[in-house]
Formats: structure tokens, sequence, C-alpha cells
């Protein structure tokens, strides 16, 4: 069964007299444990949509589904609380708390979840050492390179345990070195805790390591793909 | 529903609150500053005005009719001067067996006309115990001229500069004092100007006399007094401990319940005065408003700049899955803590500079000119600051308050922080 279920999302924005039409009746289903690319050109409505799966944004029309919950029933405050227990994001740039350590800030998601100070500890330094920056936990992120910062987003959407993870153009302001660690990174966890990723970006390096690739243009799916060598990274 | 849930525990709140406010550390340094400062100035300003109120009514009292006053009914509202309490001996002998921490002194308060050789002009001859009635401790060292009367001088007057001014006499001038008696006829005797004071209050210089008790007293005899009782106008009593004036005059009250008397405190004694303070308070409360204003903007600028800079964070908080109303907490617990701060600084400032002139006191003399009569009574030249328990809490109250308030509208702005729009930017 789908993990995740989208059925005729539209997305129009009114910018003044205009209205854009972001996306054009969406319809796609991604399932458990899947480590999928969303790409296209930009202005293609991939933070659109990514923003209405993560319950960010609402749609024009249609509807999504996370498991059983339909999230565009949901009211803002039980959204908020989805987000918290369901999904982890990262997002392109400034994903840390500047005052709070890279611990502290793969903590800070546990915390709001309840759970005791033990397990947050244990969890944020098991996924620290996952994306290898347990030797850093205590920096801050201002004393962090940008390819450190996105690994300890990881880590932190990870160690929240949620069941499905956003990330939109994580690499997009890392170098290709950088990009690739980020990508390994993701990947080995996606595999490792059966994580399902759904991605964003327009960089061919990080697609190749994609296992299914979703093309979107102007608003629009317009190939769906699995390359068959995906899983030799 | 049970959905789970996000938790915001205090400690969590605290923390990220505390370091929210030192990541722009001069900007929290210099706010916090310029509240202390300010405060400090509001504290010094209502240590002043309450040191200077206080000075004034010390000094009206004892110049006046002390802290509690037993006289006749309808004295106060018209004073005449058949209005006397009769028996004067046996209520001292009551006042005296209340056992009033404080002195009680009995006092003749008369209308009388004044005429030398060349002038006359209507006068208050007070009679009072000339060797401990504490008028004599506040007037004998202000006299200009002559000698202070002595028991045995049963004809000696003294009065004021200006009064002396007006009857055009000096001393040693003879004075004929004249009463009107409520029937209609006049009485009169003859004194002896022995002193005259300059108190630098136009109400005393010009309009008193003084003299001992039994020259006054003749003109209660004429009234139907009769000597032997030692009748008089008024008791004043002269209390050791000021704070207990409520206590003693409940006590007065009801022990003198069944006399044909009036217990007064000096609220009532001298409304104009209480007037002069309350007025004279107004001017201390806007220079209080406008500090706190100053701190209100401080405050709002500070809390506000923050919370505009962070606008993507916040976003992303949320994004993450922290509630509206716990980012709204968060924005108020940091002005929550910076107004605990501006509280302790301000008053590490205000306390400090409080308790500075409360020991060595702010000279007025140059300001002042030499003139400090106000009010019917005088304003010691040196002020030494006062501040009560009740101004203490006023103040800090008010000043955590206003800090308080003026999280209200930044912490509002952060709630209203959506994550798309936030993460957009
Ligand atoms: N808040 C908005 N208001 C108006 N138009 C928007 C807004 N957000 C996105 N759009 C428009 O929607 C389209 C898709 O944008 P986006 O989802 O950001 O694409 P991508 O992430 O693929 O670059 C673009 O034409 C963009 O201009
Ligand atoms: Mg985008």
């Amino acid at each position: 069964m789908a993990l995740l279920t989208l059925e005729g999302i539209s997305k129009r924005y009114r910018q003044g007299e205009v209205e854009v039409q972001a996306l054009h009746a969406i319809d796609l289903t991604v399932a458990e444990g899947e480590f999928a690319a969303l790409v296209g050109p930009s202005g293609s409505g991939k933070t659109t949509l990514l923003n209405i799966i993560g319950g960010l944004d609402a749609p024009s029309s249609g509807q999504v589904r996370l498991d059983a919950t339909e999230l565009t029933a949901l009211s803002e405050a039980a959204l908020s609380d989805f987000r918290l227990f369901q999904l982890g994001f990262v997002f392109q740039a400034y994903n840390l708390v500047p005052v709070l350590s890279a611990l502290e800030n793969v903590e800070l998601v546990m915390v709001l979840q309840g759970r005791s100070d033990h397990e947050r500890r244990a969890r944020a330094e098991h996924y620290l050492e996952l994306v290898g920056l347990k030797a850093l936990m205590h920096r801050r992120p201002a004393a962090l390179s940008g390819g450190q910062q996105q690994r300890v987003a990881v880590a932190r959407a990870l160690a929240a345990g949620p069941r499905l993870v956003l990330a939109d153009e994580p690499t997009a302001n890392l170098d290709s070195e950088n990009a690739e660690a980020l990508l390994d990174s993701m990947y080995h966890l996606a595999r490792e805790e059966r994580i399902t990723f759904l991605f964003s970006t327009h960089d061919p390096r990080v697609m190749a390591r994609a296992e299914r690739i979703i093309t979107l243009r102007d608003g629009q799916i317009v190939s769906d793909q699995r390359p068959h060598a995906a899983a030799t990274a | 529903m049970s959905r789970p849930h996000s938790h915001m525990p205090l400690s969590m709140l605290l923390m990220l609150a505390w370091r929210n406010l030192w990541r722009q550390r001069r900007r929290t340094a210099i706010t916090l500053s310029s509240i202390a400062i300010g405060f400090g100035l509001a504290v010094l300003a209502i240590g002043i005005g309450d040191g200077s109120h206080n000075s004034m009514v010390r000094n009206a009292i004892q110049l006046g009719e002390g802290h509690l006053a037993v006289q006749a009914p309808g004295y106060l509202e018209a004073p005449a001067n058949y209005k006397f309490l009769a028996d004067g001996r046996a209520l001292q002998a009551r006042l005296t067996a209340l056992q009033v921490a404080g002195a009680i002194e009995p006092r003749i308060s008369l209308q009388v006309l004044a005429s030398s050789a060349n002038n006359s002009s209507g006068a208050s001859l007070e009679g009072m115990r000339i060797d401990s009635d504490p008028r004599v401790a506040m007037l004998q060292p202000k006299l200009i001229a002559g000698q202070w009367l002595t028991a045995a001088d049963q004809r000696g007057l003294l009065m004021g500069d200006g009064m002396a001014r007006r009857l055009k006499v000096k001393v040693g001038s003879k004075v004929v004092l004249m009463a009107g008696k409520q029937g209609g006829d006049s009485q009169a005797q003859l004194g002896r100007v022995r002193g005259i004071f300059d108190s630098h209050v136009d109400e005393l210089d010009d309009y008193l006399i003084l003299s001992d008790l039994p020259f006054a007293r003749y003109f209660l005899e004429g009234e139907g007094g009769v000597a032997a009782q030692l009748p008089v106008t008024r008791f004043s009593l002269f209390l050791d401990d000021p704070q207990g004036m409520g206590y003693w005059k409940g006590v007065l009250r009801t022990a003198l319940a069944d006399e044909p008397v009036v217990v007064l405190d000096w609220h009532e004694m001298m409304p104009q005065l209480v007037q002069f303070i309350v007025i004279d308070d107004v001017g201390n409360y806007v220079f209080l408003g406008l500090i706190l204003i100053m701190v209100l903007f401080g405050i709002l600028n500070t809390v506000l700049m923050g919370v505009l800079e962070r606008t993507r964070e916040f976003g992303l908080l949320r994004a993450l899955g922290l509630g509206r109303y716990q980012l709204l907490l968060l924005v108020l617990c940091e002005s929550l803590l910076l107004s605990l701060l501006a509280v302790v600084i301000g008053w590490a400032v205000g306390g400090g500079a409080h308790w500075w002139f409360s020991q060595h006191g702010i000279d007025f003399s140059a300001l002042m000119g030499g003139k400090t009569a106000i009010a019917g009574t005088f304003m010691d030249p040196v002020i030494y600051t006062e501040l009560s328990a009740e101004r203490v809490i006023q103040l800090t109250l008010l000043i955590f308050c206003v800090t308080l308030a003026s999280g209200i509208y930044p912490a509002l702005k952060a709630a209203r922080v959506t994550p798309v729009a936030a993460l957009r930017t």
C-alpha cells in the first residue's frame, strides 16, 4: 500500500491581477522506503509540491494522504503536530537554529516530541555519528561548514523518527563533493532505517543516486522513471 | 481526539529565550542600560519627591498642630475663641492615662486684634508651653531680635517679622491684644514684644503672635472658662512614631467618645498641604510616565527587531512542528527575561543612587535661593531621598508590567509567521 497518495493536486497563486497555476492536477503515489527525486527546471513547481505534501501549504484542490491521514482535513494546529511526529524536513539552507549546538539542534525536535532526556541524547548521538559529525556535535551552526550543517539537518530529520523525509534542494548550496557526501548519508540512512525520502534537485549527479525520478514541468508530471542501477551507491 | 502533540518544557523555553536575548549583545546591553538609567532617574525623582514632601510634612507638623489634635467640634470648620475645651485639666489627665507614645501639648488659639502705638492688625495669638512645645524647637533658632520667653514672663510676646513690621514695633514695644467676646463685648490685655522671629513662612511671620499659656488663657476666662480647670483650645499630640498615627487616632476616638471633642489628624487639619503634595506628585508621575514610555519603546524596539530578523528561523521552527502558541510564548519569554534583567539592573542603579542621596542628601538651597517656604510650611534645604516599601513594590510592578506589555506585539508578530512565506524569503 502507498505511504503517500496525492490525488488531483492543483495550486493556483494569485499575484495581483495575474493568476499563476503552479500545479495542475497532480496524481502521485510514493511507497514506503522509496528514495525518490523530484526534478525539473526552476519554477516547475517542485517547492510548491513539497510544501503541500509537508502540510506547510494548502492545495487549491485535491487531496494529500499520508497513510490514513488526510492532510487537507487537519486544522492548523493538528498539521503542526502532524509535521512534528510524522515528517522530517531538510531545507536548502538555514536549517539550524543558530543559538543551539549541532547536538541541541538534533535534540530540539525530540524535545518537542516529549521524548526522555536519555532517549533523545542517545538517538541524537547515533544519527550524528551516522552523518559523521559526532566529533563536532557541540559546535554551533556558525562554526560548521554548509555541508556539515546540511548533514546535521539530515540527522535531525531522521532522529525524530518520521514516516517521510522531505528535502527541497538540500544540495543546492553545496559544492559537488559535499553534495555527494550528503546524498551518500541520506541514501545510507534511507536504506538502513527504511525511511521514505522525497527530495527535489536539479543537479544531475544527485539525480543519479535516486531510485526513482519524477520529472515536473510547468506544474505537471511529465515523466516518472526508475533507473535500474540506482542501488549501487 | 488524543493525537500526540508538541511539548515545550520550561527549561527549553528559558534556554532558547536567554540565548536569543544575547544574540545581539550590544543591542540588548544598550537597551538594558537605557532602561536602567531611566529607571534610576525615576527612582531618584520619586525619592526626592517623597523626601521633600516628608520633610515638609514633618516641619508642618512641628510648626503646626502635631500629628493629632483634640479640639472642640466645629472649630476646624469655623474657628472661634469661644470654642474651647473647658475642662483642660480633666482631659489632660485622661490623655496622659492613655500613655500615648509622644508628647501632649496644650494650646490656646485665638483670633485677636493686635494694636501698637502706630498701627493695628488682625493676628492669631497662640498660647503654648514656651519651654517644651515642639514649636519652640522650630522657631527658637529663627529668632532674629530679642529673647525667647521665660516662664516668669507673664506679659511677654513673640511675633514674626512680618507682623512686627506691620505693627511698626520693636523688641520692648507694648502691644494691646483685643478679642471680641461671644456676647458682643470685647476684652483686652497688654503685652510686650520680647522677641521677633523670621521663619520665612509668610503664613507664620505675618500673623502669628506667641505667648505663654496663662496670658492666652485670660481670654478664655473672659469667655466663661474657669482658670482652675485649665481651659485650652486643643491638645496637640506629637507622636514618637508617625506611622502610629492611625492607631493612636483610633485609640483616642474610642477613649474620648463620651467627651464633646473631635480627634483630627494632620491630613484633616492641613488639607491644603495634602493638596499641594498631591499636585506636586502629579509632576513626578508625569516624569515616571515618560520614563516608562521610553522603557516601553526600548524593549519593543529590541524585541521587535529581534523578531523581524528571525522571520526565517521562526518559519523553520514552525515547519519542524513548533506550535504557534509555543512560538508566541518563546518571544514573550524573551521580553520577560529582558524585563527581569531591566528591573534588577534598574534597581541596582536607582537603588544605588537613592542610597547615596539618602545618606548624603541633595542641597537645594542654591536652587531655592533661601526661599524654602511652600504651602504654609517649609522644605529643608538639603533633601534626603526617601523610598518606602510601598514605593519599591509600586515601581517594580510598574516597570515589570510595562516591559512585559511591550513584548506582546512582537510575540503576536512572531506567532503570525507562516512557514511557507518565511522559508521563501
Ligand atoms: N507565493 C507565491 N506567489 C505567487 N507565485 C508563486 C508563489 N510561490 C511560487 N509561485 C510560482 O509558482 C511556480 C512554481 O514555483 P516553485 O514551486 O517555487 O518552483 P520550483 O521550486 O520548481 O522552482 C512559479 O511560477 C512561481 O513563480
Ligand atoms: Mg524551489
